[in-house]
Order: structure tokens, then sequence, then C-alpha cells
């Protein structure tokens, strides 16, 4: 016995057996992770951020391409930046008029797409057919159909596409101000109300266009609100109207802030964008480092604009602690 | 009460094994019918049936309006568009717009093109974006709140902004300078030069690369930028699909995984047999999404391919010589051939909605999105 004891000790000693500590399953799952993101975080450390470091780059210097060779950059400081702030007497303008056609248009996707989803939510005839109706501008009006060659006007849209040729086409707006400040002129409503909403009758049809992708996100928002809730509230007597704003607005506020953020970059990106096409009209080539510091300008900007209203929005924002 | 009881019960008029009919003491039918239609709730459901009708259809209309005018238009002959009385059906029906746009423009070579590009990016997009959003959904990492950040980040920067520095990317394509590096040049990491002089002393590259990989590749005129775009997770609002995507994995109970790793299966494993086959409405929504709005790309297809031979679809938007006029109507009949090109970009796209409409829906129902 005692010698076997030794002989254990012994091998134990000559040999340490080197015990290999297996990973354990939250680390594993690191690794996974990882594993999982990679192509992403390789191309965002790899081609993204020199991208934007290159882009950077570029605003603030002149390129020169040299043929067979690549580039050259001749430094200009800060010379592109001051020159569209303080020399270009349109841009300031443009970026203002810019921000106001933002401000407007939000709340008017946001408020129609919300109003659209809590529509096609209901149980109704021909759901599935309007539906697919409305969200074929989120397919069709991208790209090269979103371009001014296709981009329709509220004449178009109602009829006067297809002109007698004679010179004459239909009034431009459907409803006048006029009439519809008759028609309020009862009602303790202000002028810039009146104003408000006039315009958006006659802009119905790009806010339908634009708030596809919107109308998709409430409506996958809507269908995570559990029906147990809407049962026990009208139990509890509670009418349609109380429902609403009680149920459905508080669950769906986290989508009303991921959905005003998507908007602010879509309404921003977008070719027909006063700003973008301004900035895309005034450069004399890709290469022109203006147009650059004005896209840099623009962006940082909007970023602001993307985290005050974020900010705001989320101290509305309610959530449902599932946990 | 006993006697009450049973006048009270309801008069048996047939009984079979399974059945049984009876006869209640109801109010008459007109005053349930009555009480039924003439009631207030009854109004109110009706007036609010009819309101939603009407804004629907009328919705519905200002969507599909602009492409019936197109549709009219398409069909119409020169003489129609200097006809008053002609608005929406052709009187001069004609098919040459179609014939000529297909036969001048080459529409074929387009719509081959086209379809391999979109096609395959649409592909190696929707997969990445899955992996990455998995990733980011089920596997708790240190990072990970940073890597979502970066996705949203390369979605809140559009790609407008940073036009030339792709261009230039993948006109001079170097990533971190290893082709210079291997040309014997230093290492280019922000402005900073790092030389080396050993590999520039042994020269490993052939002579005749030499003269080619000074200053990089250049990767225009192929599909390469799209297909690096794509698997790297940088394309057109990938941020967007991998935020949808994620958010869909996070509604995915874990006792799933959690079984099937217990089972012995593979992280991969698992998620190849069990993730993905669960959502197949997603990622045909995804799909959807990547391939349509490549296939009407404008911005990429006109960045990277910079020659007139490779003809994509929005070449064929153009007027085709033998359909020149010159007459009063010219303007409304060119614009119209030009709309009849936009018709036949988006023909594929439509027949392709129609049958993934179905996935669209579902998928989006499934997702579940939270803004947490």
């Amino acid at each position: 016995m005692t010698q076997e004891t030794v002989k254990v000790n012994k091998t134990k000693a000559l040999k340490p057996v080197k015990k290999r500590k297996s990973a354990s399953l939250d680390k594993k799952k690191a690794r996974g992770g990882w594993l999982f993101v990679l192509p992403f975080v390789i191309g965002f450390v790899l081609l993204y951020i020199p991208m934007i470091y290159d882009s950077l780059l570029f605003s603030f210097n002149q390129i020169e391409i040299v043929p067979r060779q690549g580039y050259t950059l001749k430094p200009l400081g800060w010379g592109a930046y001051s020159a569209a702030l303080f020399e270009n007497t349109q841009f300031v303008p443009t970026l203002l008029k810019g921000l106001q056609g933002l401000a407007f248009d939000i709340p008017m996707i946001l408020i129609f797409s919300l109003f659209m989803a809590v529509l096609l939510n209901q149980k109704m005839v021909g759901r599935a057919a309007f539906r697919a109706i409305l969200f074929v501008p989120v397919i069709l009006s991208t790209g090269i159909l979103g371009g001014a060659q296709f981009t329709m006007t509220q004449t178009d849209a109602m009829g006067g596409a297809i002109d007698d040729g004679s010179g004459t086409s239909a009034s431009e707006e459907i409803v006048s101000a006029i009439d519809l400040q008759k028609f309020f002129e009862g009602m303790v409503v202000g002028q810039e109300l009146v104003e408000y909403v006039t315009v958006a009758i006659n802009n119905i049809f790009s806010i339908v266009n634009r708030s596809g992708v919107q109308i998709l996100i409430f409506l996958a928002g809507l269908q995570s609100i559990s029906p147990a809730i809407y049962e026990s509230v009208q139990i509890d007597g509670a009418t349609a109207w109380e429902t609403f704003w009680k149920i459905t607005f508080p669950m769906i506020t986290p989508m009303i802030l991921v959905n005003a953020v998507y908007t602010i970059i879509d309404a921003f990106t977008m070719e027909t964008n006063v700003v973008m096409s301004y900035i895309n009209n005034t450069k004399s080539s890709i290469i022109d480092a203006s147009g650059l510091a004005m896209s840099w300008m623009y962006f940082l900007l909007v970023i602001v604009i993307i985290a005050a209203v974020a900010g705001i929005f989320s101290t509305f924002v309610f959530y449902q602690k599932r946990n | 009460m006993n006697a009450q009881n049973i006048e009270n019960k309801p008069k048996v008029r047939k009984e079979t094994k399974n059945k049984i009919k009876v006869d209640f003491e109801r109010s008459p039918l007109k005053d349930r019918l009555k009480a039924k239609f003439l009631s207030f709730f009854f109004l109110k459901k009706v007036v609010w049936y009819i309101f939603r009708l009407v804004l629907l259809v009328g919705i519905s209309y200002i969507v599909l309006f602009p492409y019936i005018t197109w549709i009219a238009g398409s069909f119409m002959g020169p003489d129609d568009f200097v006809d008053v009385t002609v608005r929406l059906i052709p009187k001069d029906f004609s098919l040459d717009m179609y014939k000529e746009i297909w036969a001048q423009n080459n529409y074929m070579q387009a719509f081959t093109n086209t379809l391999i590009i979109s096609g395959m990016s649409a592909l190696i997009q929707t997969f990445i974006c899955c992996f990455v959003a998995y990733g980011l959904a089920k596997f708790k990492f240190k990072g990970n709140a940073i890597v979502m950040l970066a996705v949203v980040f390369s979605l809140v920067v559009p790609h407008r902004t940073i036009e030339l520095s792709i261009f230039m990317n993948f006109r001079y394509f170097d990533i971190l300078g290893i082709f210079q590096f291997l040309n014997g040049g230093g290492i280019n990491l922000f402005g900073f030069t790092i030389n080396n002089s050993f590999l520039q002393a042994i020269d490993i590259i052939p002579d005749t690369m030499k003269n080619f990989s000074t200053g990089g590749v250049n990767l225009l005129d192929s599909y390469w930028p799209m297909i690096i775009l794509s698997v790297t997770g940088l394309a057109f609002k990938n941020g967007l699909y991998i935020f949808m995507l994620r958010q869909f994995f996070k509604g995915v109970p874990d006792e799933l995984e959690e079984s099937a790793y217990i089972d012995g299966s593979g992280i991969m494993h698992t998620f190849f047999t069990i993730i993905l086959p669960l959502s197949i409405p997603m990622m045909v929504t995804v799909f959807l999404f990547a391939f349509s709005w490549q296939w009407t790309d404008q911005f990429y297809t006109g960045l990277f391919f910079t020659n007139t031979k490779t003809i994509l679809m929005d070449d064929i938007v153009k007027v085709p010589t033998t359909l020149k006029i010159d007459y009063a109507g010219t303007a409304l009949y060119e614009d119209a051939i030009v709309k009849a090109g936009g018709l036949m970009i988006i023909m594929p796209l439509v027949v392709m909605y129609l049958f993934c409409q179905k996935f669209l829906v579902q998928g989006i129902e499934r997702s579940g999105l939270t803004a947490d």
C-alpha cells in the first residue's frame, strides 16, 4: 500500500499533469459572440474608419490626382469651412431652410405613419391588400425612382400627369388656405395651424411615399403589445379613445423614438433634400473640398439634432419591464 | 315554485344521439333586429367602417395613381399626347416604347448585370447581417455595446458625405497599405509611415505587378467594391437590417439554444440548424429590402462603374433615338418614354414583391421591434 502511494506521488512529481482549464460557458459564448460580429468589426476598423478619416482629411486638403501614382494633398487648413460659412452667401440660408423643412416633415410623417399603422392593425376586410399597397413605396420609391425624373408633383399625382398639351393645367393645390380658413373661422384656431394643415394636405403625396418604413416599424410595435392588456382595459370599461391614449400610445413610445431618429436620417440623406441638392449642385467636381466641408458641417448639425431629439424623446419613452 | 320551473324549462323539440333542438322563449325577431341595428353603438361602427374604408382607398389611390398614369402613358402613341380628349385610355395604342427600350437600350443586358449585382449583394448582406445581429442579440461579451454603437454610427453617416473617400478607397484599394508594404514601401497608418527597409531589400513582388500596384489596386468597374461592402456589412442601410434582425433574435427564447447546447450542439451548428430556419420570414424581409434598394440604386453603381461598358438598369432610362420626333407634344412624349423605362425597371420588383409580400408582413409582425 505505502509503496503504491509513493509510486503515485512520484509519478505526480515527475510529470505534473497540467490540467488545462476548460473555458467556462460564458467565456465560450463571449468568444462565439466575437466570431459572429467579426465581419462587421473587421470592415468597420479596416475600411470604415479609414474612410471617415480620409473624408475628413480630404475636406481640409485640395486633392490633385497624379496619373498612375495616386493622389497628392495640398493642405488648405480650415479654408473650405470658413469659405462655406462666411464667404458663401447661400449656404447658411439653405441650411436653415433645410432644417425648417425637417422640422415640418418629421412630426407630419410620424403622426401620419402612426395613424396608418393603427388603422392597418385593425381587423377588417381587405387588410392584406391595403397593407401590400401601402408598402409599395418602401420598395419602389428609392434610388432612380426617387430621383428628379420620376418625382411626382401634387398635380401629377392628382391626375394632371397626362396633360392635354394646351398649357393649362389643374391648379397646383388641392385646398387653398383661404377655403380652409373659412372652414376654421368659427373655431379658435391660429393662422399657423391652418397653414400647417394646408401645406400638409398639399404634400400628402410625398408624406405617404416617405412613411413606408415608419408604418412597418409602428405595425411591428403594435403587434408586440399584449392583447391581454387590451382585454383587461375593455373589461374595466375604457373607451377606444382612452385605450389609445392610456395603452397604445405609451406602449408605442419606444417606436416613436426609433422612427423619429430614422425619419431624421432619411430626410437628411434624401437626394431631393434642399441642402443635399445644393451641395451636389455647387461643388465643381467630386474632389472639391468645399462640397465635402459643407456636407460634414451639415452632418454634424444633424448629429446634434438627432442627439437633441433622442434626448428629449427618451424622457417620455415608457419601457415595459419584461424581466 | 316547482311548477314554474317546469314551465320555464326549454321545450325540447327533437332529441337525437348527438344533437338536441330546443325552443327558447325569446323576444320577437323584430325587437331583436331593432336592438341590434338601431343602436348608437352600431351606428358608430358603421360610420367608422365607412370612414376607414374611404380613407384607406383614398390613400391607396394616392400611392398607386402615378403608376397607373405611367402605365397608361406607356401604351400611347405620339398622337395621343396632343389630343385633348385623351387622358388615361389611349386612342392610338402602340407598344413602340417597350419595343424600342427593349431593343435599343439593351434591356436584357442591363437586367442581367443588375440582377447579378443586386442578387449577389442582397444574399451576402442578408447572411452577414443575420450573423452580426445574432452575435449582438444573444451573446454578452465585452464590447457588445460598442459594436452596436458602431452599427448605429454606420447607419447615421450617409454614404453621400463620404462619397469621395469611398471612391478613392476602391480606386486605390490598399487596406493598411499591404500592397505598398509588399512592394517595399512603408505601412501607412493614419498618416504615419512605418518604413520597412527589409522588404525593400529582398524585393518580393515581381516587376510586372509593381507597376500595377503603385498606390493600391483599382477595384472600380468590377463587382468587388459591392462584394467588399456587403461582406463587411457596410453597404446601403445595412445598419437598419442589423438593427431589425437584432430585435427579432432578441425575441427568440434563450431556452431553444440552451437545450441545443445541452444536447451537445455547437454554437455554429445551433445557429445554422435552429435559429436560421426560424427566422426565414425576417430574412426574406431583409432580402427584399436589400434587393430592391440595390436594384433601383444609382449612387453606388454610378460611383463604382465609371466606364460605360457595363450597362445597368439606370442606363435604360433614356429616350431611344428612333423615337425622337419633333412636334408639339415632344416634351410630354419623351417624359412618357422615360416613365415607361421606369416601369420596365420596377416590373421585376413588382413580381418579386407579390411573391414575398406575405413574408414581409409576417416578418415585420414577428420582429417585435423595440428600442431598448
